[in-house]
This record gives structure tokens, C-alpha cells and sequence, in this order.
């Protein structure tokens, strides 16, 4: 391939990402402008959150305990090492309130939720049922995409709770297997170091978590114009895209939050 | 038509282009109150997007496009919003939403009004509806579970749920064998009948433009080549014109 082609593919390359996250932007400023405004479809909210979060909670709550117990195993050979062992609970527990936790339940929701909005708005759209929404005179984006925003972002903070206690009873059981340690002093270790500013602000950020991944699922959903086919890809993308803007969100976010509250950067 | 009366309405020179490609080329024409009027033309040849243009689902490229004398190129959201509230659109595969049942299916406009009906009216307006299209046994299944006459029927009583004053229809009997298509266009006759519906239907059934048109109009490659009542369009210099028209005599 001649050199100039390769510039030109970049070129069109970085043109259609630019374009796409400059057409993210448009569409979360029309979401901030209409989430306040009337009506305020709070049995839609509701309906989504039952489908974001409590239809989620039997994934976060097997990939959480599964995690906790494979990290407790692999944290306590490296910590035997050095003397350690009774650091266990603390570790366990710091490392699901502040990252593990948040993280996997967002990517978790991106996988699972981001997947499910991206295919059932792009089928909408593909059957004309959005169109449909817009003749009865009802806004197919407030009723629509807003309720999911919102729901991912409220159920989201809550997934993530649930994450850190099973979390933290996977890391428990891996300690029993190996010692005698009761319940209460591995809680009472686990909470040894750990004050509201380790694990308020890394629950709170997966909110921002949540709303990302409604966005751009919604936005890869409602906008798609490829019928039938745009519907697969939709639901991949949003996966794809959802997954790769929170882990970048998360680089920020930890950020400022060690900003906010030194005492969590260790 | 009586030129006292604006049409309900009128396309003015409305061109409309996708990725380069003229669907429609300043195509003009004006429909009275009360008319049915039957778009006709091979696959491909911008009568969906007449239809959808007309009720502000798609913006033309130029011209003007007004719906009971207000011009709807341009207009804003609140304003096309009311103008659709007195619009139907019986879309092609019905386009029921999914996730409710019939009857919710029927309700939701009427849930959504500004003015709060009382839920005992809504249910009598649902229930009086699907008698009206012969589904009122229906009202409990999902969409899933209709037949494709089924789907239509449903998506007409949505489509009449607030007494629209134009019904947009996109190709009623498609698909459909010819008693059900039969029963649509009874359906679509005893609407016009009882409430003089402006109607626009877009059809490849030349036997249903000749029982429900009061005119018919012929598009081709973007341009409106003929119009007028069956019987004269058969007789038309364009053999293009005379074979669409012709083909179920």
C-alpha cells in the first residue's frame, strides 16, 4: 500500500472518531437538557432499572464472589512471602472498594446492559417502532434514551455494593479454607483502614460509569440507520465502546479522586 | 376541490436526495379534505418518503410541504408534535411496539395526552377500537402473537386512536392474501366513511387504488408523472402510466 494511502486512512480514520465523539457530546447535551423536563417517565425508570440492575444481579453477584475468592488465593501465596497473611482482609476489601469493584461492575453492566440497550433501540429503530413513538406525538427520546441513562446510572452505584460484600465473602472463604479466621475479626480487619473517603467517592464514580454506558449505548442504538444488520453492530459496539470510555473515565476519575481526598492515595 | 378550502395538503416543489440520489424532484401536488389519494410506482421510487415527509419524520432538501395550512419544513419539535396529533400513520409492517400488549399498545397515545383522559375512558376508546378492526378479543397477546393481518388491523386502530383528521397509510395489503387485503380496505372505506379522513395510501395493489382512491398518482425515478381517477390514467400517453394501472384490469 503507498505511503499516502496509509495518511489517508488514518486521515479518515481519525475524522470518523472525531466525529463520533463530537456527535456523543450533542447527544449527551439534548439528554442533560430533557432529563428536566416534564414528563418525567418515572415508570419508565423504573422498568429500566429492574432491567439494568436488579436483572444484572445474579451476574454481579457470581463474578463478584468467583473474583474475590481467585484474588484472595493469588494474594495470600504473595503475601505469605513477606510475613503478611493478616493483611489479607485489608487488602481484599481495599482493592474491591476502590477499583476491583467498581470497575468490574461497570464493565459487567457494559456487557451485559450496553449490549441489550444497543440491540433493542437499533431494532426499534430498524422496525420503525421509533418512528412510530414520533407520530403519536410522544418524544421517542425522552421516553427512550433518558430512562436508560438514568437507570444505568442509578443502578450501577448500587451493583457495585453488592459487588464489594460478595467480594469480600469470596476473600473470606479462601482464608477459611487455609485458616481459622472467624467472621468478625476478618471484618474487623477488612474495615481496619478503610474510612468513607476509600469507599464513597469509588462507589459514587461508577454513577458516571453507568451514564457513559446508557449514552453511548443509547446513542449507538437510537441513531443506527443500517436496519436489520445495524442492529449486531450496534449491540457490539456499544459493548466495545462502552467498555473502552470507562476504563478511560476511570483513569480520571481516580485521578481527581486522589485529588479530592489525599488520604486514599496510599 | 373547492378553492375556498385549503387543501389538507400540499406539496410545493419538494425535492428530497439520499447520499447523492434524487427520491423525489420537485414533485407538487395537492390533496382536498376528505380526498383519498393513492400513491402508486415500482419499489424504489420515494412513495414511503412522501409519506414520512409529510408528517415531518423526514426534512426535504427544498420546497414546501404544508398540513392543513401550516408549513411543516422547518417547524420545531412542539410544533410538529401538534400538527402530528392530528395525523395517523398506518406504517408497512405495522410497527407495533414490542414490549407491550395490544392494548397497551393502543392506550400509550392516549396515556401520554397533556390532557389526562381518565383510565376507565381510555379503556372504553381501546376497547370500542378494537371492535372497530375485529381484534377485540386481542387485547391481552403481544405483537409476537399476531398474523401479519393481525398487525395491520392493530396498527390501524393505533393509528385512529385520536381521531386523526388525515390517516398516512404505507402499503395496507402487502403481503397479505386477498381476503384479509379485502378486509383492510373495508376497513379503510368505512373509516373514511364515518369520520371523511384525508387519506393518503401508498400501494402497489392497483385493484385497492381503484376501491379506495378518489385519485391516484404515479411516481417515477422522483418525479410525479400522472395524476388523476383510475379510469383516466389507464388511458394515459405513458405506457409506464398504463401498465401500473392496468395490472390487475
Amino acid at each position: 500500500m503507498p505511503p499516502n494511502q496509509s495518511l489517508l486512512d488514518l486521515e479518515g480514520y481519525m475524522r470518523r472518531c472525531l466525529d463520533f465523539i463530537g456527535n456523543i457530546g450533542l447527544f449527551a447535551l439534548r439528554a442533560a437538557r430533557r432529563v428536566l423536563v416534564r414528563p418525567f417517565e418515572f415508570e419508565m425508570i423504573l422498568r429500566q432499572i429492574e432491567a439494568a440492575g436488579w436483572k444484572s444481579l445474579p451476574l454481579v453477584l457470581s463474578s463478584g464472589f468467583a473474583l474475590g475468592l481467585v484474588l484472595a488465593l493469588h494474594t495470600r501465596t504473595t503475601l505469605v512471602q513477606f510475613g503478611a497473611e493478616a493483611k489479607m482482609a485489608e487488602v481484599q476489601s481495599l482493592a474491591f472498594f476502590s477499583e476491583i469493584g467498581p470497575l468490574l461492575a461497570g464493565l459487567l453492566m457494559a456487557g451485559r446492559v450496553g449490549a441489550g440497550i444497543g440491540a433493542e433501540l437499533a431494532n426499534m429503530r430498524a422496525t420503525e417502532q421509533i418512528d412510530a413513538i414520533e407520530v403519536l406525538s410522544i418524544d421517542s427520546f425522552k421516553m427512550l434514551v433518558i430512562p436508560r441513562i438514568v437507570a444505568c446510572s442509578l443502578a450501577l452505584p448500587i451493583l457495585t455494593v453488592f459487588m464489594d460484600v460478595v467480594g469480600l465473602a469470596g476473600g473470606y472463604l479462601a482464608e477459611r479454607a487455609t485458616s481459622d479466621l472467624s467472621v468478625v475479626l476478618y471484618l474487623s480487619r477488612a474495615f481496619h483502614n478503610v474510612n468513607w473517603a476509600a469507599f464513597v467517592p469509588p462507589t459514587l464514580k461508577t454513577a458516571v460509569f453507568g451514564a457513559v454506558i446508557g449514552l453511548i449505548s443509547s446513542y449507538l442504538g437510537y441513531t443506527t440507520d443500517e436496519g436489520a444488520a445495524g442492529v449486531g453492530r450496534a449491540a457490539t459496539s456499544s459493548v466495545v465502546v462502552s467498555s473502552l470510555a470507562i476504563i478511560l473515565i476511570d483513569v480520571i476519575l481516580v485521578k481527581a479522586i486522589f485529588f479530592l481526598f489525599p488520604e486514599t492515595a496510599i | 376541490m373547492n378553492s375556498a378550502t385549503p387543501p389538507a395538503i400540499a406539496f410545493r416543489e419538494v425535492s428530497r436526495s439520499f447520499d447523492g440520489r434524487a427520491v423525489l424532484n420537485n414533485v407538487s401536488f395537492e390533496i382536498a379534505e376528505g380526498e383519498t389519494f393513492c400513491l402508486l410506482g415500482r419499489s424504489g421510487m420515494g412513495k414511503s418518503v412522501t409519506l414520512k415527509l409529510t408528517i415531518g419524520l423526514i426534512q426535504p432538501d427544498a420546497g414546501a410541504i404544508c398540513v392543513q395550512n401550516h408549513n411543516i419544513v422547518g417547524m420545531g419539535e412542539d410544533g410538529l408534535s401538534h400538527v402530528r396529533s392530528r395525523i395517523g400513520f398506518l406504517f408497512q409492517s405495522g410497527a407495533l411496539f414490542d414490549s407491550l400488549s395490544l392494548h397497551d399498545n393502543l392506550a400509550l397515545p392516549l396515556r401520554r395526552l397533556r390532557e389526562k383522559k381518565p383510565e376507565e375512558e381510555i379503556e372504553a376508546i381501546v376497547q370500542k377500537n378494537l371492535d372497530d378492526v375485529g381484534l377485540g378479543r386481542e387485547g391481552r397477546k403481544m405483537p409476537a402473537e399476531l398474523s401479519g393481518g393481525m398487525r395491520k388491523r392493530a396498527g390501524l386502530a393505533r393509528a385512529l386512536m385520536l381521531s386523526p383528521s388525515i390517516l398516512l397509510v404505507d402499503e395496507p395489503v402487502s403481503g397479505l392474501d386477498r381476503v384479509t387485503a379485502s378486509e383492510i380496505d373495508e376497513l379503510l372505506l368505512r373509516v373514511r366513511k364515518r369520520d371523511n379522513t384525508t387519506m393518503v395510501i401508498v400501494t402497489h395493489d392497483t385493484r385497492e387504488a381503484r376501491r379506495v382512491g378518489d385519485r391516484v398518482g404515479i411516481l417515477n425515478n422522483g418525479n410525479l408523472i400522472a395524476v388523476g381517477n383510475i379510469d383516466e390514467l389507464a388511458k394515459d400517453q405513458s405506457e409506464l402510466v398504463r401498465a401500473l394501472v392496468s395490472d390487475s384490469q
